[in-house]
């Protein structure tokens, strides 16, 4: 059991690191708040949606590799992850206070492959044997991953139409953009909270830790409708559960790796554990949607109502 | 599917030292594969008789490496592995044998005056029709049926150690031994790298290379 | 020493010297309480597998002092169990008996383990729950005998059973009264279990994943599923959920003990007509151990075996026999299949054999002309297992061969049917005697008319399954069995039955039989998660029983 054992260690030093570094931070403000301009915010998405893209990639390429690129549209996520994954890299540095054609063009690509792949899995789950059953929600195509991509070109969009937006009250979709952005990315938390339920829920949460992912992001979508809709304030303790769900996503990973150490043959055997263990790539997910909350959550303290 | 599925190039083995094989898998096979091929349970008269047999039952063409089955139905009675169980009609395995192929051997003498492992493949395959049909009973087989020899020990034992070989799994496109690595692809038409890939018409030369590749 | 010769395992008794083998860690040991042979134990256990394995953990757990005796050797998977069918034959009781009647049955790997955890440690997993109205079988149904227990008290132990095995099962199961969700969700369906599916879809009737005891998602130290197909063969992943993996375990670290390479050959009895003690033979030599009562769980063969040959002058019929039923109303389970070939590479060597299952003919009464039920699954078998059935149909030389080719395009049904009970069928001893100079078993074997008419339903029924379902060139398999049951049944009435609801005999009041022989009628389905159930409920009563004086 060695290699759960030293998997045990990295996780034990990453539970300490984060909690150490909450304990020091808490919710207060820190470096680069309160936000400058609203352009801040929209590089913040920009980055967030790259490492949404950085998920997909891989969780795509992986799980597409699985099914043998049986069907030659299973590239098309690979490759809008990809120019996602560059677009949001540029975008992050980019102080542009306008919106960029190529990258808005790459995130309507990506928003349109995820409503598009979500449609791909509902035919893959719906043609099984037993149609729309748990059995084919567990092991056919998972319902919840397109999903992904559409949130990483929905946040690079939305980063986008805020830079076009005046520096001085900014307002996306008929209300103040951090309003906006808070519900979106509260939306994006729980939307992706469905999938990580049900394969928990398949892996018949062996381990209680397994509850953490589908506890900890519904309160951090509640606390953001929240600020929201609340008076434009410091919210310290949104603040604070936001980082606390931007840790869960990367120890997330290694809790990933110790189920592939933890499975018949553990790393060695990783032409199977890889594939039929939990997913590495999919944790951080949870991540880039916490960091663009906490980009909302920014601008939303600097406005007015 | 049209004609018979192959699988060109596959050879279980060749993952033996990949995670689909472990070492007790490995002692096992290599001791199956290590079979010395004399008669160590039978007499020179018994072993002729058991090689034509097997060849009847088992027809081996010079294409594929070559299953040394009736070393291995020898091995086995040598050891007296047997099944736990037999036929209340028939007398314990090794008995059983002995009275078979000498019983065979008498039926093949009063049709042709040759012992089985001399007469020509269709006089073979007559003998051991009528072997399966019921239709010897001369006195050397000693009470036993043969049609009960024929089902129970000759078909079970010979095919038995025939597809315990890996070279019949590689015949059959078998993923053969695997521990700890299983399998991860399961639904129709999907394999894994390390399973054999079957041929498809027109592209024998692809199969050939992805099994050449397996690991 | 080759690797087909003996294994130490099977040389040497592992469970000696206060240590037995910890089966989730190579080469490792844990402490084990050992009893001294002279004193008397509250219970010698005559088996470990699915009866007294369960049993002896139980007991242990509740206080008792326990040891438990298995003639089969203490494996450890993980670095004993080859990835070989012909190798893991060392699973199998290969000792002889001869089997005669006019359907002399398949023993050996088809239903007859030898080691501790017994049968379990080869099983196929599938854990499924008797229909209700089964245990009042005559009453409600019209044939076979009614069963001396409540089904809703049973429909607690199983809930107990599957708790304890973690079952991988579907979240809804079709059929039954409800039943508390599995605690581990169903496996991934394999293409064989996908052929059967579509069967079931084309001909309108339900269908599910097959609940297993094979774990999904790590439990303890055991591994989840690798889908590696050896399952019959003995599971080396430490999946499968075998009671050497789960009760054993537990019962030693409760403080009983097991003797591993102990075959017990007679039950003493003292001259109060109450058994005194087991004899066995381990290690070379006959030992004795003193015990205030004694628990046979052999299974259907052995269990009937050890209680005819314990016979003294008092007891010349054999031991719990005033009923004479000892060894009579041997059931199996009718096990015949239908087999086609398919276009697509369906592979079925990956994965559980049994993925998936319909229970509907178990339900259903209508539109039968015959009595009982079955259920069928989907199929898996390895090349070994594949050409035994192949030279059932007689097949051989080159034709035998261009079948085998088709071996990853094939796909198959197989019924777990219920026969009837027949007092014709039975276990008696031969005048043969076997290597420890035991008389070997004889057992006599012959259908009825309402197990064929079952059989020929099923076949018909199948045959449209598997064409709906796309196959083509379907053939039948129409001789096979599965299982052993009913050869010491329990019943609520002494002359008609050999135990009580308890698993009591009814003529030797410390003499108990808590495995597959006490089954009166079989089901349509794998008995078990029936027999443990049995143990579960057995393991309480006594434990009842000896609180209020009654043992």
């Amino acid at each position: 059991m060695t290699q759960t054992r030293s998997i045990d260690i990295a996780i034990g030093c990453g539970l300490a690191t984060a909690a150490f570094a909450l304990v020091r931070l808490g919710g207060r403000q820190t470096l680069g708040s309160p936000v400058r301009t609203h352009i801040d915010t929209a590089r913040t998405f920009n980055r967030s949606s790259a490492l949404l893209a950085l998920s997909v990639l891989t969780d795509s390429a992986m799980e597409h590799y699985r099914g043998s690129f049986d069907n030659p549209a299973m590239y098309t996520p690979l490759v809008v992850s990809t120019l996602s994954l560059f677009a949001g890299l540029h975008g992050g540095s980019d102080l542009e206070p306008a919106r960029h054609p190529v990258r808005d063009s790459i995130y309507l690509s990506a928003a349109l492959a995820g409503v598009a792949g979500t449609g791909f899995h509902l035919y893959n789950i719906t043609k099984r044997p037993g149609g729309w059953s748990w059995h084919n929600l567990f092991y056919a195509a998972p319902i919840g991953a397109p999903m992904a991509l559409l949130l990483s070109g929905a946040l690079g969009a939305v980063s986008e139409r805020l830079r076009d937006e005046p520096a001085h009250e900014p307002r996306l979709f008929g209300m103040p953009a951090g309003q906006a952005l808070a519900l979106l990315t509260s939306a994006g938390l729980v939307g992706t909270l469905g999938e990580v339920a049900l394969m928990h829920f398949r892996g018949s949460f062996h381990n209680p830790v397994m509850y953490a992912p589908i506890v900890i992001p519904p309160v951090a979508s509640a606390l953001l409708i929240n600020a929201a809709f609340a008076e434009p304030r410091d919210h310290w303790f949104t603040r604070l559960w936001l980082r606390v769900t931007t840790a869960l996503g990367f120890i997330g990973v290694g809790f990933h790796a110790r189920g592939v150490a933890r499975a018949r043959g553990g790393w060695r055997n990783w032409s199977q554990n890889l594939f039929n263990g939990p997913p590495l790539p999919a944790p951080p997910s949870f991540s880039a949607l916490a960091l663009a909350a906490l980009g909302a959550l920014r601008l939303r303290e600097t406005e007015k109502k | 599917m049209t004609g018979l599925p192959r699988y060109p190039g596959y050879d279980v083995t060749a993952k033996r030292d990949t995670p689909s094989w472990d070492d007790v898998t490995r002692t096992v096979i290599d001791e199956r594969l290590a079979t010395p091929h004399e008669p160590h349970f039978f007499d020179v008269v018994e072993w002729q008789a058991l090689c034509a047999l097997c060849a009847c039952i088992v027809p081996q063409d010079r294409e594929r490496p070559v299953v040394p089955v009736a070393a291995l139905v020898d091995a086995r009675l040598a050891n007296n592995l047997g099944d736990g169980y037999r036929d209340a009609r028939l007398p314990p395995m090794r008995d059983a044998w002995r009275i078979g192929l000498r019983a065979l051997d008498a039926e093949s003498r009063s049709r042709h005056e040759l012992p089985f492992s001399s007469i020509a493949e269709e006089a073979r395959h007559a003998l051991l029709t009528d072997m399966q049909e019921g239709g010897l009973d001369g006195p050397e087989w000693r009470g036993m049926p043969g049609a009960v020899f024929f089902a129970k020990r000759v078909l079970h034992d010979i095919c038995g150690m025939y597809y315990a070989h890996p070279h019949a799994w590689s015949e059959i496109g078998f993923g053969g031994p695997a521990n700890p690595r299983g399998y991860v692809r399961m639904v129709a038409n999907r394999r894994d790298p390390w399973e054999a890939a079957e041929a498809r018409p027109g592209r024998e030369d692809q199969a050939y290379k992805e099994n050449r590749r397996v690991r | 020493m080759s690797a087909d010769d003996p294994h130490d395992a099977q040389l040497v008794p592992r469970g000696k010297n206060g240590r037995a083998p910890d089966v989730f860690r190579p080469a490792a040991w844990i402490p084990m309480r050992e009893y001294p042979q002279d004193e008397a134990v509250d219970f010698a256990i005559v088996g470990t597998g699915a009866g007294g394995g369960t049993l002896a953990c139980r007991l242990a757990e509740k206080g008792f002092k326990v040891v438990a005796f298995d003639a089969g050797a203490w494996w450890r998977p993980l670095e004993e169990f080859a990835s070989d069918e012909t190798h893991q034959g060392k699973l199998f009781w290969t000792d002889e008996r001869i089997c005669d009647g006019e359907n002399p049955l398949h023993l050996g790997n088809n239903n007859s383990g030898k080691a501790v955890g017994g049968s379990t440690v080869h099983f196929a997993m599938v854990s499924l729950r008797f229909r209700p109205e089964w245990f009042r079988s005559r009453s409600l149904l019209g044939y076979g005998a009614d069963w001396p227990l409540d089904w809703r008290e049973m429909w607690r132990y199983y809930g107990e059973v599957e708790e304890a095995l973690k079952i991988a099962g579907p979240v809804n199961y079709p059929w039954g009264p409800k039943r508390p969700r599995y605690p581990y969700r169903a496996h991934e369906l394999n293409a064989s279990a996908l052929v059967l599916a579509r069967g079931c879809e084309a001909l309108g009737i339900d269908w599910s994943p097959t609940p297993l005891a094979t774990v999904s998602a790590p439990r303890g130290d055991a591994h989840p599923c690798v889908y590696r197909g050896f399952c019959v063969s003995g599971c080396a992943t430490n999946a499968k959920q075998s009671a050497l993996l789960t009760w054993i375990p537990r019962a030693v670290r409760a403080g009983a003990e097991v003797r591993d390479l102990a075959m017990v050959g007679r039950i003493a009895m003292g001259h109060d007509g109450r058994a005194s003690g087991v004899e066995y033979m381990r290690e070379g030599r006959w030992q004795f151990q003193r015990a205030r009562n004694v628990v046979v769980a052999g299974y259907a063969i052995e269990t009937p075996r050890l209680l005819l040959m314990s016979a003294t002058e008092r007891f010349p019929d054999g031991l719990a026999n005033s009923s004479g039923l000892v060894g009579k109303n041997l059931m199996v389970q009718l096990n015949q299949a239908v087999w086609g070939t398919m276009d697509e590479e369906i592979r079925w060597y990956k994965g559980p054999p049994s993925l998936s299952l319909t229970e509907h003919w178990n339900y259903e009464d209508k539109g039968k002309d015959f009595f009982g039920g079955y259920c069928y699954m989907s199929q898996g078998p390895l090349p070994v297992a594949w050409v035994s059935t192949q030279n059932g149909r007689g097949l051989w030389g080159q034709r035998l061969q261009d079948e085998m080719r088709k071996y990853n395009h094939q796909a198959g049904l197989k019924i777990v049917g219920e026969a009837m009970p027949q007092e014709r069928n039975r276990v008696t001893l031969a005048d043969e005697k076997d290597r420890y100079g035991l008389p070997v078993a004889r057992v006599t074997y012959s259908l009825c008319d309402n197990d064929k008419r079952l059989v020929r339903h099923s076949l018909d029924f199948m045959s449209l399954a598997l064409e709906a379902a796309g196959a083509r060139d379907v053939w039948r398999e129409t001789d096979d069995t599965c299982h052993l049951n009913g050869t010491a049944r329990m019943g609520d009435d002494p002359a008609t039955s050999v135990v009580n609801a308890d698993c009591r005999s009814w003529d030797i009041d410390n003499l108990w039989i808590c495995d597959g022989s006490v089954f009166p009628t079989v089901g349509g389905v794998n008995p078990s998660l029936t027999i443990q159930a049995i143990a579960m409920r057995t393991a309480d009563r006594i434990e009842t029983l000896a609180a209020r004086g009654d043992l």
